[in-house]
This record gives structure tokens, sequence and C-alpha cells, in this order.
């Protein structure tokens, strides 16, 4: 059960806030000497989030759930029973086909993993089954983390990781990750179309007849991009001053509502269930 | 007189670099003043953008020396953080410069970083909103904006500070002739407001009026100085023998509007045309659906077509689906006067996209050529040396790709079409962010592919490409009617 605490009551009880090194003020350098009180101005009125999704620290501990499931190896009632939890906030958050994609493949899957190859007589399938439990086993994480990185803006995971008292050294790194998906899918497209216009692997089974070189084919230029558009956003940012080792203040508002509680508890019950033993 | 930029000696090499990138530039630039810094690619006047706003040497790292004063900051001591609210930045690359999903958030980003409590920044964000123009994009996405859009928020997000100096690194290379006329009204407004600016540019001509000083770097040195007065008296020539861009581009729209002309009252019925469009609507669904009739078109072996009109006018989704990435709305594409199909389309067509990274993927450049291709027969070895003689690449043969110039890629992209047989060539943007030396070489590249018998559509903003260089001129914008709607 310790293992399993939210993250935000490890992270408050544990650190004191992080003060920022000394910074010497040069002079001619404006200093903002405003009441700098963190991210947890509340102002009315502005910026509600548009979307209904959770805050983000909640998503990360859904995130966190699904990884403490593939480390206390849960049975498959629970992975069952977690994944059509984990499916609910993407519904809300209206990924209509992202979570039927994930809802089928889950089902296909975990069907796979029921069949009984020596019962049927074809030895061989016990390579398949073995793989589609891995790989059921990895889905909840990604369910629950395309989940965190599709619905968050870069902005509020700013704010909960800086809530949450995460050094910047690991919250900038993060913040440039999440920024980099939309990138990744759209750089995916255009080598797609690159390939189809030079022949590769075009059409629906191309990628799936060749798939080694195929991957090679996307991977190296998406890789080549992605060192470009990662030192263009970098220096970005740099000027913009993320850097800055001063106090960060934020417009964005997140706040922990009864919902995120619930959702926490609610992928609790299950796990806390399952390590005891009352699942079986 | 006080100097907002001040450097003595500054030289700086690369890491990893043979040759030094600047060498002994001594330069100081006047409060309120805008400077131009202009040459040939690769001659050093991005790089010394990055000394002036401290990315050189805190980001970029490399053997530095000399003394370089910004806003009377250190810049080899200061953090650069210590620099943000002085210096405001924008890029060339308008989708790589923006951090946020949402334009407000990009707006508050530099402020947030500062620590300014939120009432200000909404404060801020407000004033900035009005004087920009940008109130109803406020809480639009930025990653459905256009180029210039994009621009026009980075440009507002560098001034949320209010900084003393702005350094624009080759700010219009995407933009349109529309987007580019906003910009220099923002530039101008802003300097007037009293900031100084500091612009590494190519493309010259938007600046005229701004700027007050032209600074021409050629191989990391500062080769000359001019006045403004001066230097805009200096004959189109003198400024094409420094390989710089033209300072006027009344005579090349003249040139264009001329060939639209033709191209609309030209009407060969002789030979099958190789492409060609018929009652065509073109258009995709989703969020930024669109669909809009496109007039009917001819595209014949031999032409160079300049397919033109701002951004958003169509021209990708054209190109997309005369290449079969897409299919049309409705209405039909020909391909040698039969009705084609997008598989037919996407086989005969070939697209240099305008970021050529994504359309190379072997190690070395005859690989590259012969991907697909059967290695072992010989007819093949000797098309692709040909094909390597022919876009003067056979010094390259062994070379990763991806370690050759951004013209090079385009030539080895080029290459491949040529290797697979194709006979429609399409170039999407192919000259931005190009100096006058390698856009004409790319002009040339057009020339000898119409030579071959490859029909060629260029799809550009590049006026000074299109007239020199294209036989044909489309614009889409002025073929726009009332049947494009947004859905």
């Amino acid at each position: 059960m310790r293992s399993s605490l939210p993250v935000e009551h490890t992270a408050s009880t544990t650190l004191t806030p992080i003060q920022p090194p000394v910074v010497s003020m040069t002079p001619g350098a404006p200093t903002y000497s405003g009441t700098a009180d963190d991210c947890s101005t509340e102002q009315p009125g502005h910026h509600i989030r548009a979307v209904r999704t959770l805050d983000p620290r909640t998503k990360l501990f859904l995130l966190l759930t699904a990884n403490l499931m593939l480390f206390f190896h849960v049975t498959v009632t629970t992975q069952i029973i977690l994944v059509t939890i984990f499916l609910i906030p993407l519904v809300v958050a209206g990924r209509w086909k992202l979570t039927l994609n994930f809802a089928l493949t889950y089902a296909v899957l975990t069907g796979l993993g029921f069949l009984d190859p020596d019962a049927l007589g074809v030895p061989w399938l016990h390579v398949i089954s073995a793989l589609a439990v891995g790989c059921t086993m990895m889905l909840p994480c990604f369910i629950t983390g395309a989940y965190a990185f599709t619905t968050t803006s870069p902005s509020e995971f700013i704010c909960a990781m800086r809530r949450m008292h995460v050094p910047e050294s690991v919250v900038i790194p993060c913040v440039v990750v999440i920024r980099f998906f939309p990138t990744i899918a759209e750089d995916y497209r255009q080598i797609r179309n690159a390939m189809a216009l030079r022949g590769i692997a075009a059409g629906g089974w191309g990628l799936v007849r060749n798939p080694a070189q195929s991957l090679e084919y996307i991977l190296i230029p998406l890789l080549m991009n992605a060192t470009n558009v990662a030192q263009d956003l970098s220096v970005a940012a740099v000027t913009k001053g993320l850097g800055h080792t001063g106090m960060h203040t934020s417009r964005t508002q997140i706040r922990l509502r009864i919902i995120d509680w619930l959702a926490m508890i609610v992928v609790l019950i299950p796990l806390v269930l399952d390590i005891a033993g009352v699942i079986q | 007189m006080t100097a907002d930029v001040y450097s003595n000696n500054v030289s700086f090499t690369y890491e990893h670099a043979d040759e030094p990138a600047l060498i002994d530039i001594t330069l100081s630039i006047a409060s309120g003043q805008c400077i131009v810094l202009c040459g040939a690619s690769g001659c050093g006047k991005t790089t010394y953008s990055r000394i002036v706003n401290g990315l050189i040497p805190q980001f970029f790292h490399g053997e530095c020396s000399g003394a370089q004063r910004t806003c009377g900051l250190d810049t080899a001591i200061e953090p650069i953080d210590g620099l943000t609210p002085l210096v405001g930045s924008v890029f060339q690359n308008p989708k790589t410069q923006y951090f946020n999903a949402k334009v407000i958030d990009e707006l508050s980003f530099p402020a947030e970083n500062m620590g300014l409590p939120p009432e200000a920044i909404n404060k801020r964000i407000a004033k900035t909103a009005r004087r920009f123009s940008i109130e109803p994009l406020l809480n639009r996405s930025i990653f459905h904006l256009s180029g210039g859009q994009k621009q026009r928020i980075a440009l507002a997000a560098a001034t949320m500070l209010s900084p003393r100096l702005l350094v624009l690194d080759e700010p219009t290379s995407n933009l349109d002739a529309v987007a580019i006329e906003k910009m220099r009204e923002l530039v101008a407004q802003l300097k007037a407001a009293g900031m100084t600016i500091v612009v590494a540019e190519h493309r010259l001509a938007w600046l005229n009026g701004i700027a007050d000083r032209y600074l021409v770097f050629d191989n990391g040195r500062i080769a000359h100085e001019y006045e403004a007065a001066e230097f805009l008296a200096l004959s189109p020539g003198c400024i094409g023998a420094m390989g710089l861009r033209a300072l006027d581009l009344q005579p090349y729209r003249q040139r264009i509007a001329q060939l639209e002309s033709q191209t609309a009252s030209s009407f060969s019925e002789s030979p099958t045309p190789l492409l060609s469009t018929r009652n065509l609507s073109i258009g995709y669904r989703g969020r930024d659906g669109f669909t809009r009739t496109i007039p009917d078109l001819d595209f014949h072996a031999g032409q160079i077509i300049g397919l033109m009109g701002h951004n958003g006018c169509g021209k990708t989704t054209l190109v997309r689906t005369l290449t079969g990435l897409i299919k049309p709305a409705s209405g039909t594409v020909l391909l040698n006067g039969k009705p084609a199909k997008p598989r037919e389309l996407t086989r005969a067509g070939f697209l240099v996209m305008q970021d050529v990274n994504y359309q190379l993927f072997s190690d070395s450049v005859r690989e590259e050529l012969l991907l697909g291709l059967d290695e072992s027969d010989p007819a093949n070895t000797k098309h692709c040396n040909q094909v390597l003689e022919d876009l003067d690449l056979t010094r390259f043969a062994d070379r990763h790709p991806m370690s050759l110039s951004g013209g090079q890629k385009q030539r080895v992209a080029i290459g491949s079409a040529l290797m697979c047989g194709k006979d429609l060539i399409i170039l999407d943007e192919p000259t931005s962010g190009l100096d006058r030396y390698h856009m004409e070489h790319v002009g040339e590249l057009l020339r000898q592919l119409a030579a071959q018998g490859k029909t060629v559509l260029v799809v550009t903003h590049d006026e000074e490409l299109a007239a020199g260089w294209c036989t044909d001129i489309i614009n889409l914008e002025h073929n726009e009617d009332a049947s494009k709607t947004n859905s």
C-alpha cells in the first residue's frame, strides 16, 4: 500500500519548497518584484479549462497506477476492470476514436491470451499468446500515457509539475517532450507521403510486409527532423526565459476537484484488492 | 549616444567546425536604430544575431573571443535568462518557435517565466493583443494558424516583456507577400516605439524605409557597411553582385502579372497535356476542412509553371491532389488525356517537399537514387551515374544525404524522382530562405528538368524565382471564387 500513495502526498511531505539559487542581479537587468506567489494564484473568471479532463496530477497518478499494475502482475480480472476504468476519461475528453482503438486492441489481445494452444493442437500458438499477454500488460500504460499527453497543454503540465515541486531539470525536458508529440504525428504523415511518392512500402499492407525496413525508413527522417525541431524549440524556450532561476508564475489554474480524488480512489481500489489477494 | 549592442573584435567558431563563423566583428548599434544583417547563406549573419541575443555562447557552444555587450550586459558571463527581459527574439521557422498550444499561453509564457503576477500578465496580454491585432486569435490553437499568423504571434510574444532590443533571424523566409507586408507594418511600429531592431534577412525589399543601416557579411566578416540612403541608391546589378536579393520587387511583380495573363489567354490544343484538371474541386474534411473549385488547368511537358497565391488559398491541397496523396472532392484529373486514379497520379508525379529531410531514406546518395530499383541491373547503374552527373552530385555519391547542404539534398530528392521515371515534378517552396546565388541555382535546375521534357510545377512565394524562371504562372488567389467554403 505504501508504494501506491498519491503522488502529491509524497511530494508535498518529503520536499521543502525548492529555493532558487541566489541570482546575482546585474545592474541594468530589471527586477520584477511582484507578489510572485507560485502557481496557486487564483484569479477570477479567467482561463477555465475548456475540455473536460482531469487535473494533470490525477493523470500522472493514473499513469503511475498503470505502471504499478505491470509491476505487481495483476490478475486478468483486475486488468480488465482497470482498463475499462482508464478508458472512461478518454471518452469524456471526446477521444472516441482513440478509445475505440484501444478497446478493440485490448479485447483482441486478451482473447488471444486466453487461447489454449495445447488443446487446439497448434504448439506455435504459444508464441502468439505469450506475445499477446505481454502486450496486454503494457497496454494500460499506453492508454493512460496517451490520455495524459494528448489532453494536457504544456502550460498545465508546467504548472502541475511546479506545484509538485519537481526540480526544473526534470520539468523542462518533460515539457519539451509534450510539445513534441503533435510534431511527431505531423512528421509521420509527411514521411508516409514521401514514401508513397517513392513507391516504398505504399498501401495499407506495405508496412506490414517488410516491417524492419519500413521502420528504418520512417525512423531515420523522423529522428533527423526531431533533432532539428528539438534545437529550435529549446532556443525559443531559452530566449523566453524557461530556464530562469527565479520564481515562475502561472495564469493557468489547475485544481484537484472532487472528481479527481474520486478517480484516484476508484483506480486504487481494484489494485489494492488485487495486491491483497482478494481478486483472484 | 547609447549603444544597445556593442561588439569589439568578436570572433566565433562553432564546436566541431573547422572554419570560424565570425571573424573580428567590431560594431556598435545605437538605441532605436534598425540594422539589417545581409549576405549570402553561411556568411555569418545568423551567427552574429545569436551573438547579439546571447544564444552564443550560452546555448551554442564553441570558441569565442572578443567582447560583446548587449543592453549593457556582458553576454559571456550573463546567463541568458538575464537577457530575456531586455532582448526579444524571433526566428526563421514559424512551426518550431512556439512552445504552448494556445496563443494566450504563448504570450504569457515569457512573463510567467519572469515571475510577473497574473494580473500584470493579463494586462500585458491585452495590450500586446491590441497592438498586434491578434485579439480574435487569443483562444485559438497555434497549430491551426497560418505561417504568417504564427510569425505575428512569435513577434507579439517576443515583445511581451517590452524589451529594448529585438533580434529577428530571417523572420519572413516562410511568409507570403501579404504576411510580409503585415510584418513590415508591425516592425515599423515597434521601431517607432523606440525599440532597437536587428534583422538578419535575405529578402530585403520589405525593410526599405525601416532600416537605418545595412551590414553586408561575407565569410564571417563585415564586408561593407552602408547607411540606408546609400544602400538603396545602389544599382540592382551591384546588389546582385554582392549575392543579395532585390531591393525593389516591382519589376518582378510586373513580369509575373504579364506571365499570368499570357498563361490565362494561351490555349494550345495540339499535343495532349501530361496532366489536366476538369471541373476539379479540392479540399479535405475535418476541423479545418474546406473545399474550393479549381479552374481547368493543363500542364504540358517542358513547362515550368509557377503556382502562386497567398497562404491558405489551397496551393498545397492542389499539389497533394495532383500527386494523388488525397482524393479530389469532385471532378477529374486527367493523366495523358485519360482520367486517372489517385494511385496512378502518385506513380507519375513527385513532390519535392519544403522540408526535404522527410524524403531521404538511405545511407548514401547513390543508394538513395537506387532505392527500390534492382542494383545489379547495369542499365540502372548507368542511369544512376547519368543522373548524378546531370545534377552535379557525382562528388557526393558516397556521402550520407543528411550531411549535405539544403540545396544538395533538394537535388538528391529530384534525382530520386528522375530515377523513378517521374514525368511531373512539383517543388514546394524550393527557395525559401535561400540567397540569390542559391535561388538562381534552383532556377537553373528547373530549366534543366524542363529541357529533359519533364513538367515542372513550382509552388512559390518568391517573386524573383517566379519572374526569372517560370514559363507560366497560375495564381490561385485570383481564381478564388465564392465556392470556397469553410465547413
